[in-house]
């Protein structure tokens, strides 16, 4: 199983939230676990478990905005939507790819 | 007194927070923190149920989608169990269509927040659904309290009562139920006015609260008549406590006529061993036997009885 693709260039995403005393160590504690999340996300996509990745981009879309991360939240609902409307109507999983590497590739900008 | 309904539970309320997603625990416990809650959090749904159950929070935030159960069957379930009916239930969730919202909130949710939600506004909503929480506990305490002493009232102690003699019966535990009527109370009104009567009807149910124990029951019965349930008391015990009350009314100066002393009539009866099966009223009617022999013999005394002794006991008075 292939590696997920590496970044696209270095524009780092910041958090929202990076200089919130509040929030600051859970910020960094989320970006240091996004490596997890994209290996999931890639091996769920490569292992055609659309439900699994489903659920992972639910996950996604309901947790990073509250971390900052508005944009990867957006990416992770259109990708959620999308994997939802697949079985009603009756798309190919294929056309999805470009939305699946555009999450990954936003994820692993992602910085504290 | 037990439970003493002058007194407010000033512990930060209890959130439980119903989410698979360790992301939205962490999350909100940060954004809380400051917040006057303690937030308490379950992984999935039947956990979720467990805690409700046993910690009994303030408020529940349920989130709709998690994969060990449905969301809606938990929040049914939390709206079936006595235990947790009560309880506002607030729904987040990451799906969000009209129907699952009217859903949620047919089911009995008191708002719907939808993910990824904005924690300013989650915060304001939960504080407001508190605040209301906090409103109907309280309208519910009210209905049973006495406004003018802080008592329990009447029909508060008709159910409690019916309820210490049955669990006395059930575990032979002693129980005494005493009756009090203050004397001459009228002419407290008639002579120095109203306000002087109120003050007198106060300082008495102020007096009983701190002289009775933690799980004695103090209620206003009437007018000027009052009622207290002393569980796993007998007759003798009781008496001394009543003795002890009728004393320290009798020593009481009263700031508005400090020549004019205010005293108390009190019927007690009482059992040492679970009186069988004998009706609440019927105890009602002894006491009340009672008090009038207490009234008869020159007011400001005790008169007891046990209630299987055919005959009341005089009392020191």
């Amino acid at each position: 199983m292939a590696d997920a693709p590496s970044p696209s260039d270095d524009h780092p995403i910041i958090s929202e939230f990076a200089d919130d005393p509040e929030m600051v160590e859970l910020v960094r504690l989320y970006v240091s676990e996004m490596p997890e999340r994209v290996r999931n996300i890639w091996s769920a996509w490569q292992g055609g478990q659309i439900e699994s990745l489903t659920r992972l981009a639910h996950q996604l879309k309901g947790a990073s905005a509250g971390y900052g991360f508005g944009q990867i939240g957006e990416a992770a609902a259109r990708l959620e939507a999308s994997l939802r409307a697949l079985e009603s109507e009756g798309e190919s999983a294929n056309d999805l790819d470009p939305q699946v590497r555009a999450l990954v590739d936003l994820c692993e900008r992602a910085r504290g | 007194m037990t439970p003493d309904p002058l007194q407010r539970d000033d512990a930060p309320p209890l959130v439980l927070l119903i989410d698979d997603s360790k992301e939205v625990h962490r999350l909100l416990r940060a954004r809380l923190r400051n917040e006057a809650v303690r937030l308490i959090g379950a992984n999935g749904g039947i956990e979720g149920l467990k805690m409700a159950r046993e910690h009994g929070p303030a408020i529940v935030l349920l989130d709709l989608n998690m994969p060990d159960v449905d969301g809606f069957e938990v929040l049914r379930a939390l709206k079936d169990d006595p235990a947790t009916v009560n309880t506002p239930v607030i729904v987040l969730s990451g799906l969000a269509t009209t129907q699952d919202k009217v859903a949620a909130f047919d089911l009995g949710a008191v708002d719907y927040v939808t993910k990824p939600f904005d924690l300013t506004e989650l915060r304001a909503r939960l504080r407001s659904s508190l605040k209301i929480h906090e409103l109907l506990t309280m309208l519910a305490q009210r209905a049973q309290i006495d406004g003018m002493t802080g008592l329990w009232n009447r029909t508060f102690f008709n159910s409690r009562w019916a309820e210490e003699v049955s669990r006395s019966a059930r575990h032979d535990r002693p129980l005494s139920l005493a009756m009090f009527d203050l004397d001459d109370f009228k002419s407290v009104n008639d002579t120095f006015g109203h306000p002087a009567g109120d003050a007198v009807l106060q300082g008495f149910a102020s007096l009983l609260a701190h002289q009775c124990r933690q799980s004695d029951v103090v209620c206003r019965f009437g007018g000027e008549e009052f009622t207290l349930i002393m569980p796993d008391t007998a007759p003798d015990d009781a008496k001394i406590l009543l003795d002890r009350i009728r004393a320290s009314l009798e020593g009481t100066r009263w700031p508005r006529h400090p020549e004019r002393v205010v005293t108390v009539s009190i019927g007690v009866v009482g059992t040492s061993d679970g009186a069988g099966s004998v009706e609440p009223s019927l105890w009602l009617e002894r006491a009340d036997a009672n008090l009038y022999r207490a009234k008869e013999q020159g007011r400001n005394r005790v008169v007891a009885s046990d209630l299987s002794a055919p005959a009341p006991r005089l009392a020191a008075g």
